[in-house]
């Protein structure tokens, strides 16, 4: 059986392509995800409105060449994003402290806990900075974005295979990085 | 605490530690960052805006957005070199996170910007001048200048100001800097719509008397006859006053005043002049006599049954009317043109002064019949009085409950006046006597005026509309009244009804959009023409509409016919439009117009290449107002005028200012010609016209009245209307 969000989704972006008037739909619905995605990598509000401009002004007029592969629209846009990113990441520095925009609260444990807890989320994140783009990306998407590993594969221009590879090596290498880290038990 | 399980990862991370970092990393998730709504709103109308234009051939979305190549960007090379400077200098440079450049504009989001005037645009702080020059970009594409004043740049349009029903898009660029060096963050875009063109100068129309209303002057008296007065009849030129007087004489005095002269000594009674006031047609002994009034020579008509009443036609051939109808003279004697019926009792009372109707009686009940077909309309209630016509004949007069009620020939009322004796004057004003004061009313029941107090006893109107008789102690005496207000023109009752019909549908109001429809336009509305809406919503929203022409194209019955351009937008922004041909008709004797035909045109995709903003019809000159500054080099071969049969006709037209004119043209009033703007027309930006432009219009009448020609939009939506007559255009 069909995913109803999915073929709603099928039906704006066979519009847009027909029409591209219809755009103003998708941008409704993917504008929040892909503006969080691009101000998480660059991390300046102003940057991240440039960028974000810039990738639904190319997503509007490569509209009519879009090829409905069956993966989430949004795929496709991410694409556009770590391109986009990519263009301009040697020069774009983050700025702000991680802890401004990564959501700490967590419910339940004592507040201490809670605060080793998010000292180490924080860490780890913090680590995750470090990474090697193509690594980086990869973590961002599947963690920050919850994206599937195909969509993600299409976001990169890279085979599933590759993604995966790109996620283990991330992931070990924060292991690595913060077993030096890690307060000791 | 809960952990979400990822069954991907599965495979990829197969290590516990890796797991738990997974979860850690997915628990870190990060927070909505801080958003702009405005920009989003921004980005989302760029888009749109862009998406509208697109189809065009691939230009890119920044000069679709921020205006023509010839005033926009350098290239698209350097656009994206500033941009991703601006951005690059913002992010790595700390002293631009707290940058707050604000850019606006007092004419931002009005809808009625006069246009002759600067765009002004300003900022807090002191800016480079040549940068911010340079990032200024107008949609549609036009010429301008800079002027500064401090922070205020002054956008000045070189070709005669801005363009008319036109709406502006002014950005700012992001490589606009301050003095300082600092960049604009994101562009700002300024948008406002421009009033209608200005009207023509107003037409010779009648100027109110120096002579206070309600004012009468030059009373005296006319004739003091023993026995009574009856019949009383003017002259065409308002001169002589003719009468039947004591004894059932036929006489006549001069209006000034002076002796009276008897015509005829006894046995008249009734009495005609003809319309060209040379000869006079009384009734005698059941005879028809016309004197001819210079030669002082009577002819006799002897009618195959007794005259009731004599009048004329308007070609000047007596007719009369007869117990059993309405005869006329023929070379070889009378001919009867129609019968009266022969049921009830029948009585004869009045020809109409265009010879076309008969006012008469049945069995109590009021009737007019038309003289060239026999058939009759009855009027009122019964036992409805008879009180007199219009002086052109189209209109009748008889009494009501309490009232005079005014009607046209087919016996549709127009109104309700007060009670009172009435005279209908040539300028459509009707007077109301009694024996208490005089009053003054226009045919449709309004501007009721109170003339002056005391007894005025069956007035009766001069052909001039100025003068009249009335009774007065049984004498006969004349005064002249002041002359009426200025009336609004054909046109411009038109145009009220456009406006009002227009109105209530852009607000939503079916009901009173309905009442502006007649029962034809009722039919187009309801569906007998495909794409016609009376209530048109939806995303584009219709936010705005003004005229492109309007002009007087039948006179029987009057008849106006507008072309209305509906736009639509979208955040603001105008995107497509559609014209609506309206086409008005108001019955003889009324005086309002009703929406009687509608056609659509196709819709237009707008911000795509020069659009047609006005269209300005006069005898002898057609001029197309464009909102863009044009490449003249594409004008000749690119606006051209056909005839009826697809001919192009009219010399070279001449480019100025934005708008095209055609001089000399040999326009036939009534033909049907149509205005074509080709798509190799290109604004001075290099953008073509986006689709070939149509526009039939009526070749005006090469009347000096303010009634017959085309005029520019006299009003911007929600203005009052003019209540002054429009004159002809000025020529050239």
């Amino acid at each position: 059986m069909s995913d109803p969000l999915r073929e709603e989704e099928r039906q704006l972006v066979e519009r847009a392509k027909r029409d591209p008037r219809q755009f103003g739909a998708l941008y409704d619905r993917h504008f929040q995800q892909i503006y969080r995605f691009v101000y998480s990598r660059v991390r300046e509000q102003t940057a991240a409105e440039d960028v974000t401009s810039e990738i639904f002004m190319k997503a509007l007029k490569a509209m009519p060449r879009y090829q409905d592969t069956g993966r989430p629209f949004a795929a496709w846009l991410y694409q556009i994003s770590v391109n986009a990113i990519a263009d301009r990441y040697r020069t774009l520095r983050p700025s702000s402290p991680l802890e401004e925009f990564h959501d700490l609260s967590i419910a339940g444990p004592p507040l201490e806990e809670q605060a080793t807890h998010r000292d180490e989320i924080r860490r780890i994140w913090a680590l995750v900075e470090a990474l090697p783009v193509q690594q980086k990306t990869a973590l961002v998407l599947k963690f920050q974005e919850d994206m599937k590993i195909e969509d993600i594969a299409i976001a990169m221009g890279k085979t599933p295979g590759a993604v995966k590879l790109l996620i283990h090596r991330g992931v070990s290498r924060l292991r690595d990085e913060a077993g030096s880290l890690r307060p000791a038990e | 605490m809960s952990m979400q399980h990822d069954p991907e990862l599965d495979d990829v991370l197969q290590d516990q530690e890796l797991m738990h970092l997974a979860e850690l990393l997915r628990e870190g998730r990060m927070s909505d960052p801080p958003l702009d709504d405005a920009f989003r709103s921004a980005l989302r109308r760029q888009l749109m805006n862009r998406a509208w234009g697109m189809g065009g051939g691939g230009v890119p979305w920044w000069r679709k957005v921020f205006g023509p190549a010839g005033l926009a960007w350098a290239g698209a090379a350097a656009g994206v070199i500033l941009i991703a400077a601006v951005v690059i200098y913002n992010a790595t440079n700390p002293s631009t996170g707290g940058f707050q450049l604000d850019v606006s504009s007092p004419m931002s989001d009005q809808s009625a910007v006069r246009l002759q005037q600067p765009i002004l645009v300003k900022f807090n702080q002191p800016m480079d001048h040549q940068s911010t020059e340079a990032a200024v970009q107008i949609t549609p594409a036009t010429t301008v200048a800079y002027s500064w004043d401090a922070n205020t740049l002054a956008v000045l349009p070189t070709s005669n100001g801005l363009a008319p029903n036109t709406q502006y898009q002014v950005t700012i660029g992001p490589s606009a800097k301050t003095a300082s060096g600092q960049f604009l963050s994101t562009p700002k875009t300024i948008t406002f719509v421009t009033q209608p063109p200005p009207s023509p100068s107003p037409s010779p129309s009648p100027s109110p008397s120096p002579t206070p209303r309600g004012m009468l002057t030059d009373q005296h008296l006319l004739a003091n006859v023993q026995g009574g007065i009856t019949n009383v009849v003017w002259s065409p030129d308002s001169s002589t006053v003719y009468f039947i007087g004591g004894k059932a004489a036929l006489e006549f005095v001069p209006a000034a005043g002076g002796e009276i002269t008897v015509i005829v000594p006894d046995g008249v009674t009734s009495a005609a002049v003809a319309p060209a006031g040379d000869q006079l047609a009384y009734v005698r002994s059941g005879k028809i006599e016309i004197l001819t009034l210079g030669q002082a020579v009577t002819s006799e008509v002897v009618p195959t049954a007794t005259a009731v009443t004599v009048g004329w036609a308007k070609d000047g051939v007596v007719e009369w009317a007869a117990a059993d109808g309405v005869y006329t003279q023929s070379a070889n004697g009378p001919v009867k043109l129609s019968s009266l019926p022969t049921t009830g009792t029948v009585s004869v009372i009045s020809l109409s002064p265009d010879g076309t109707h008969l006012a008469y009686s049945q069995d109590q009940t009021l009737k007019v019949m038309d003289v060239e077909t026999g058939d009759s309309v009855a009027l009122g209630v019964p036992g409805a009085q008879f009180l007199g016509w219009s002086p052109d004949g189209t209109g009748v007069m008889y009494s009501g409950p309490q009232a005079v009620v005014t009607s046209d020939v087919f016996g549709k009322s127009i109104s309700t006046l007060p009670t009172g004796q009435p005279s209908w004057s040539s300028l459509d004003e009707i007077i109301l006597g009694s024996d208490t004061d005089l009053f003054e009313v226009q045919p449709d029941g309004s501007a009721l005026t109170k003339l002056a107090e005391g007894t005025f006893q069956f007035p009766a109107w001069a052909p001039n509309g100025t003068a009249f008789t009335y009774f007065r102690a049984g004498a006969l005496y004349t005064a002249t009244a002041p002359p009426p207000a200025p009336r609004q023109s054909a046109l411009d009752a038109a145009a009220t009804v456009v406006k009002a019909f227009m109105d209530a549908r852009k607000a939503g109001q079916l009901d009173k959009a309905i009442a502006l429809l007649d029962d034809n336009g009722k039919k187009i509305y309801a569906g007998s023409n495909p794409g016609l809406n009376l209530l048109v919503g939806g995303d584009p929203s219709f936010t705005r509409y003004y005229l492109l022409t309007q002009e007087i194209a039948g006179t029987q019955p009057d008849t106006a016919q507008f072309v209305v351009r509906l736009v639509f937008s979208h955040d603001k922004i105008d995107v497509s439009s559609y014209e609506e041909t309206l086409t008005l008709v108001r019955t003889q004797g009324s005086q309002l117009f009703l929406v009687d035909q509608s056609v659509r045109g196709p819709v237009m995709t707008l911000g795509k290449g020069a659009e047609v903003v006005s269209v300005e019809v006069s005898p002898g000159t057609v001029k197309v107002t464009f909102d863009s500054d044009l490449l003249p080099t594409t004008v000749p071969a690119g606006v051209i005028i056909l005839d009826g049969k697809g001919k192009q006709i009219g010399t070279t037209p001449v480019y100025s200012s934005r708008t095209v004119s055609f001089n000399n043209l040999d326009l036939k009033p009534g033909k049907t010609y149509k205005l074509v703007v080709l798509s190799t027309v290109q604004d001075v930006g290099g953008n073509n016209v986006a689709a070939e432009y149509d526009l039939s219009f009526v070749g005006p009448e090469n009347s000096k009245s303010g009634d017959r020609h085309q005029a520019p939009s006299p009003w911007p939506p929600g203005s009052p209307s003019r209540t002054t007559t429009a004159s002809p255009s000025p020529a050239g």
